[in-house]
């Protein structure tokens, strides 16, 4: 213990995060390849057999069944795939089995590695869940890997958002099953909103195998998952949205650098004010106004058609931000959505409210085995230490990397930036060598692509809008000839072959110098940009990468300490080291940035889970134990009695459980709602010298106090007005249990609105952090 | 509240975090107590109070307290933490000044963790040159003031001893940086912070014990109830706080209209916290740095007006001046820190306002009159009670071993409340109810 925490303390002096030690995995690698002779001479159902066998124990495999197991598998693979594993795709799979994160680069064959460690679970009788980022590669993979399964004997099933709840039933039944992280959490939080166990669907967990591990627990863990449920249809608000389309930019509102605030002017309050006949505002008991203003003028100011949303068939879809894909059902919080389908003048949605979120570091840590595989591991394996409790083991190419990454070109201004990019593509493309040019978003790409076109430069785009086909054109990029622009994440998890998917022209596209991947603007984080420059360079493959930035990109105006004063050339190009070391820091500000973020939500999330398991808990035992029928019976005994004699107990039992689910959950969504706005302004408390997530902590314990006494009073009261029916049932609805009538999610950043505040306050922090060590 | 306490001890993981700290601490005091290589502690002992009797500004009881009374013992831990936050303020000033430094600041974590060991280097250094020169103070004798025989302490005095020393006590300050970090990391509590406490709150029973022993039981029992009273108020103020409702106008959830409660920018009364003491405490100290240097017999007129008015600490004209610049200090810190015209910046931008009042400069005016209204107070208070132990000084030439002094009593208190606070937020997290409500 006490040298562990030395160990540790060392490990954190020295700044250096270590990764898992392979050699006890390559030491296995001769036996594994000493077993493949005989193994070659069973028959297929032989080879069956022989994983079978490998179940007759428990986890964790031995050192014997390991070697057993990855020869097996080897087998199978080459028979069902006739793809025979390399050596470091074993070390992947031993290290997968160990619970670790394997690091793979591109093209390195993560999803068969990924496939033999959950065959090798689920030979020892546990159920794996393999978490895609998207529902394309969750059911591609399964697909793909379906008959190696079925060689060794493993049931595979996939979820996708169009599954319903009887396939997505039967496909957790599986042995292994595929399905993306927001599918599984969706489900995870159906699930708890049931009221009557048959129609739950996710088993117990046991084991979740996480498909580009970076991707789920690092980006997507900043946005909890976010239930929401109908609640009722309001009016378009067209006064409104019609209001702020006449009122004028920098006149009367304001948007910040950064472009993710808007504010009224004091000319702006003035104008609205007048506008709606001289009332006030800000007035101390009438606040109804402002949220109404506030909401249109962020829709129409910050929201723009074909960056954040996309406007088809008369409804408003949003783009996910982060993948540059059109988000099914998913929607802005708190009206924000009605104020969008206001200003596009679309019929307007009914409106919601939280039922229930989940983080993702709540719904990955519910499993008590977790691996998982990306290419892009270690840039984050503290992150991964400090949030899951993993490490990380960096798995050696098959081949070494010959890549030539170039590092990054700055120019002044976008249109410099644009015009360099231009005649680089223009160049390159000359000799016929493909390019990959990856774009921050939809729009840009649209742009970009337009621009190329006008030079006669034709390419084909990849965004949320033919999200379809995508991952077809992707595979086709590293065509002769080929130009692609593609966002952020789009085709994630399609190798490129040069020369095209068959690889049929590959000799003439590897003399031309493989693919060439130019980046246009760097990323948030460097960890995004790694992963655009490792689509080129799989397998040895010959390849190179360069990023185009300009000092007028977002991240570096939002992050750089100075955005003037730098001596450019005559193309615009600014040379100078010290300036490109400046486009570095705005990149680690905005990685430090996001951690910050990612932490938060885990740290506000903590006392929230409590609460939530407390609920839950109760719930479970009212969902199947009948607790609401016994509490109620003793709570009003009479009515209880009564209509037990006139429906039967059964009838009434019934009754009884829909009445307290739901209370329970009525006032779980009200304490959701409270806690929200709790979180909203806690950041305030700082000013007085008080930690933001104590308070919250202190605030928030008391509002939840009682809170199930409070259900309970409220189900009796419910219950007593219940009357029974003439076909001998009790109509619940008619004392207002319902359900909604559909659900959907929410893309909820954890504070959308006051992150900039917070580095304010943090900087506040700092100083005063100082001066307190001084006492 | 004991309620609290035992739940706090019943919670495993809890358990855990109050027993390593409590252990550090301990081994903290150890060191305290454990002279340096060639020293002869006992001697010391023997004699320290006729010192400690003849400092009269507390200057250099301000530098023991931060090395938990190890300074005058030339323990281990002589030097205390004292290097270390020194090195702080260093390189926080620095961070203004260095754009490099600015820059690593803003990169969160990562560069933070950058500043972090550049702190720790500089306090080692710091740590060689204190050592040094409290080898060399204490070899000539000037530690004690000549009031006790050096080769009765330092029997040995050749170089490698003193190499030795200063290594040993080099060596002590970074083990004390590792112990707070500890703290910090498995403990409850702000390391650093509860340092300091220990090191305060450490002097408690030998000045307890020597006011019983030299004083007639009802004054012992007066101080008693004074010191609680003290306390008590101190505790009482920390706590005060006006607290600004905020709205924030973004959001519609529903018809429901929730908040106005929950939201407010608390604002409290010492806003300042216990630096403006500090800051008065140092810059009053320069006077008598530049008389003990140039020498208090001096004929120049500079000097006598120092020596007469600046360097006993219970002349009215200094206890006026320290009055008067702990209220500046407390208005400038509070001006620094909280900046009206920002915090009304920031809560425009993202929707927040106080209800009746407008955003922007209407809202700043508003935050700025509260401010000054809560501050006149608060930096008074502030001001009275660092001036207590002088004015007990003046009024009972027999008060020295006050333990209530102004600084201990509000280090006390601010680290002490912080530190339950802190048990309580992690007895919260599991969702149990808090001590302070």
């Amino acid at each position: 213990m006490v040298f562990g925490r030395m160990a540790e303390s060392v490990r954190r002096l020295l700044g250096r995060p270590g990764a898992v030690d392979l050699r006890p995995y390559s030491k296995l690698l001769e036996a594994i390849e000493a077993r493949e002779p005989e193994l070659r001479e069973l028959s297929d159902s032989e080879l069956t057999e022989k994983a079978a066998e490998l179940g007759n124990a428990e986890l964790p495999y031995d050192r014997g069944d390991l070697v057993e197991l990855c020869a097996v598998g080897r087998e199978a693979a080459r028979r069902a795939l006739d793809e025979r594993p390399y050596d470091v795709q074993l070390l992947g799979v031993m290290a997968l089995l160990d619970g670790h994160i394997a690091e793979m680069a591109t093209g390195e064959g993560k999803t068969l590695a990924g496939a033999l460690a959950a065959a090798g679970f689920a030979l020892r009788g546990q159920r794996v869940h393999v978490l895609s980022v998207n529902d394309y590669l969750a059911r591609r993979d399964a697909e793909w890997m379906a008959p190696l399964y079925e060689r060794l004997g493993v049931a595979v099933a996939w979820i996708s958002e169009e599954s319903t709840p009887e396939q997505r039933r039967a496909a957790y039944a599986a042995d292994v099953t595929y399905a993306s992280v927001s599918e599984l959490g969706f489900d995870v939080l159906r699930d708890r909103m049931v009221t009557d166990i048959a129609d739950r669907v996710v088993p117990e967990p046991n084991i979740a195998l996480i498909d580009e591990a970076d991707s789920v627990l690092v980006d997507e863990a900043r946005v909890p998952l976010v239930l929401a449920g109908a609640a009722e249809t309001t009016e378009a608000d067209l006064e409104m949205a019609d209001l702020v389309r006449r009122l004028t930019p920098r006149v009367h509102y304001e948007v910040d650098v950064d472009g993710r605030n808007v504010q009224l002017t004091d000319a702006g309050i003035d104008a609205v004010e007048k506008e709606l006949g001289g009332i006030d505002l800000y007035d101390e008991h009438d606040t109804s106004v402002l949220p109404r203003v506030n909401l249109a003028l962020h829709a129409h100011v910050l929201l723009q058609r074909d960056v954040h949303y996309v406007v088809r068939d008369g409804e408003v879809r949003l783009i996910n931000e982060s993948r540059g894909r059109i988000a099914l059902l998913q929607r802005w919080p708190d009206g924000l959505q009605a104020a969008v389908e206001a200003k596009e003048k679309v019929a307007v949605s009914e409106t919601g409210e939280v039922l229930d979120s989940i983080t993702v570091q709540s719904l990955v840590l519910r499993y008590p085995t977790r691996c998982g595989m990306t290419g892009t591991a270690m840039a984050v394996a503290e992150q991964l230490r400090e949030f899951y409790e993993l490490e990380v083991a960096v798995i050696p190419p098959n081949k070494p990397n010959v890549r030539e990454d170039e590092g990054t070109r700055l120019y002044a201004t976008r249109e410099e930036k644009e015009d360099a990019l231009v005649e680089e593509v223009a160049e390159v493309h000359a000799t016929g060598r493909p390019i990959l040019i990856g774009t921050q978003d939809v729009a840009e790409s649209e742009l970009l692509a337009k621009r190329l076109a006008d030079d006669g430069l034709e390419c084909v785009v990849l965004n949320a809008k033919n999200d379809a086909e995508e991952a077809g054109i992707i595979a086709e990029a590293g065509t002769h000839g080929a130009i692609t622009v593609s966002t952020q994440m789009a085709g994630r998890g399609t190798d490129i072959r040069l020369g095209g998917s068959d690889m049929a022209d590959r000799d003439r596209v590897v003399d031309k110098g493989g693919l060439y991947v130019m980046g246009f603007g760097r990323y948030p984080s460097s960890r995004l940009d790694d992963q655009l420059r490792g689509r080129a360079g799989r397998q040895g493959d010959p390849g190179a990468s360069v990023f185009f930035v300009s000092v007028e990109d977002d991240l570096v105006a939002n992050n750089a300490p100075q955005t003037r004063g730098y001596e450019a050339e005559g193309d615009g190009a600014i040379t100078d080291p010290s300036w490109l070391e400046m486009v570095d820091h705005a990149q680690r500000v905005s990685e430090g940035n996001l951690l910050e973020v990612h932490r938060n939500t885990w740290r506000y999330n903590q006392l929230i889970d409590v609460q939530r398991g407390v609920v839950l808990e109760h719930r479970e035992a009212v969902l199947t134990d009948g607790l609401g029928d016994r509490q109620l019976k003793h709570d009003c005994p009479e009515r209880h009695a009564e209509l037990v004699e006139e429906v039967g107990e059964e009838e009434v039992a019934r009754a009884a459980r829909l009445i307290t689910l739901y209370h329970l959950d009525r006032g779980w969504t009200d304490h959701n709602a409270f806690l929200a706005e709790l979180r909203e302004g806690i950041h305030l408390r700082f000013l007085g010298r008080r930690d933001p997530l104590d308070e919250f902590n202190r605030d928030a314990v008391p509002a939840f106090k009682g809170f199930l006494d409070e259900a309970r009073a409220r189900a009796a009261e419910t219950f007593l007005e219940a009357e029974a029916g003439e076909d001998g049932t009790i109509d619940v609805s008619a004392v207002g249990v319902k359900r909604p009538s559909m659900t959907w999610t929410y893309m909820v950043h954890d504070h959308p609105f006051s992150s900039a505040l917070e580095t304010v306050v943090g900087r506040i922090k700092g100083t005063v952090g100082s001066g307190e060590s001084t006492a | 509240m004991l309620g609290a306490f035992v739940r706090a001890f019943r919670t495993p993981d809890l358990r855990n975090k109050l027993l390593f700290t409590l252990f550090i601490l301990t081994i903290f005091r150890l060191g305290a107590v454990i002279p340096a290589p060639g020293i002869n502690s006992a001697a010391i002992r023997e004699q320290l109070e006729a010192v400690q009797a003849q400092d009269t500004t507390g200057v250099f009881t301000l530098l023991n307290v931060f090395s938990g009374g190890a300074l005058f013992q030339l323990a281990v831990f002589a030097l205390g933490i004292m290097p270390y936050i020194t090195a702080s303020i260093i390189i926080n000033l620095l961070t203004v000044v260095i754009p490099r430094l600015e820059a690593l600041k803003k990169e969160g974590q990562a560069g933070q963790g950058k500043i972090t060991q550049y702190t720790r280097y500089l306090t080692l250094a710091l740590a060689v040159l204190q050592a040094s020169s409290i080898v060399a103070m204490a070899r000539t004798g000037q530690l004690f003031q000549g009031q006790i025989p050096v080769s009765s302490y330092m029997p040995n005095q050749d170089p490698l001893t003193l190499v030795t020393i200063v290594v040993v006590m080099t060596a002590g300050t970074g083990v004390i940086m590792w112990f707070g970090e500890l703290i910090t990391e498995r403990g409850v509590g702000n390391g650093m912070s509860l340092l300091i406490f220990t090191t305060v709150v450490a002097g408690f029973p030998s000045g307890m014990t020597t006011i019983f022993q030299e004083q007639e039981t009802w004054v012992f029992a007066l101080i008693c109830v004074a010191g609680l009273v003290l306390i008590t108020g101190v505790v009482f103020i920390e706590q005060a706080q006006r607290r600004i409702p905020v709205q924030y106008a973004k959001r519609m959830v529903g018809k429901r209209m929730y908040g106005g409660t929950s939201t407010y920018i608390p604002l409290k009364v010492n806003q300042a916290g216990i630096i403006p003491v500090i800051f008065a405490t140092s810059l009053l100290y320069l006077p008598q740095l530049a008389v003990g240097l140039i020498g208090p017999e001096s004929a120049n007129p500079v000097v006598e007006f120092l020596n007469t008015y600046f360097v006993t600490a219970t002349h009215p004209v200094y206890m006026a001046t320290f009055f008067l610049l702990i209220i500046g200090f407390a208005f400038f810190y509070v001006s620094i820190t909280f900046n009206p015209a920002e915090v009304a910046d920031n809560m425009k931008k993202y929707g927040g306002f106080i209800p009746g009042i407008r955003p922007g400069r209407p809202t700043a005016e508003y935050l700025d009159h509260v401010l000054t209204r809560l501050t006149t107070p608060g930096s008074l208070y502030l001001a009275v009670i660092a001036l207590l132990p002088m004015v007990a000084l003046g009024a009972s030439g027999a008060m020295q071993n006050f333990p209530f002094g102004g600084t201990s009593i509000l280090i006390m208190v601010g680290v002490g409340l912080d530190t339950v606070k802190q048990i309580e937020s992690h007895l919260q997290q599991r969702n149990y109810e808090g001590f302070l409500r």
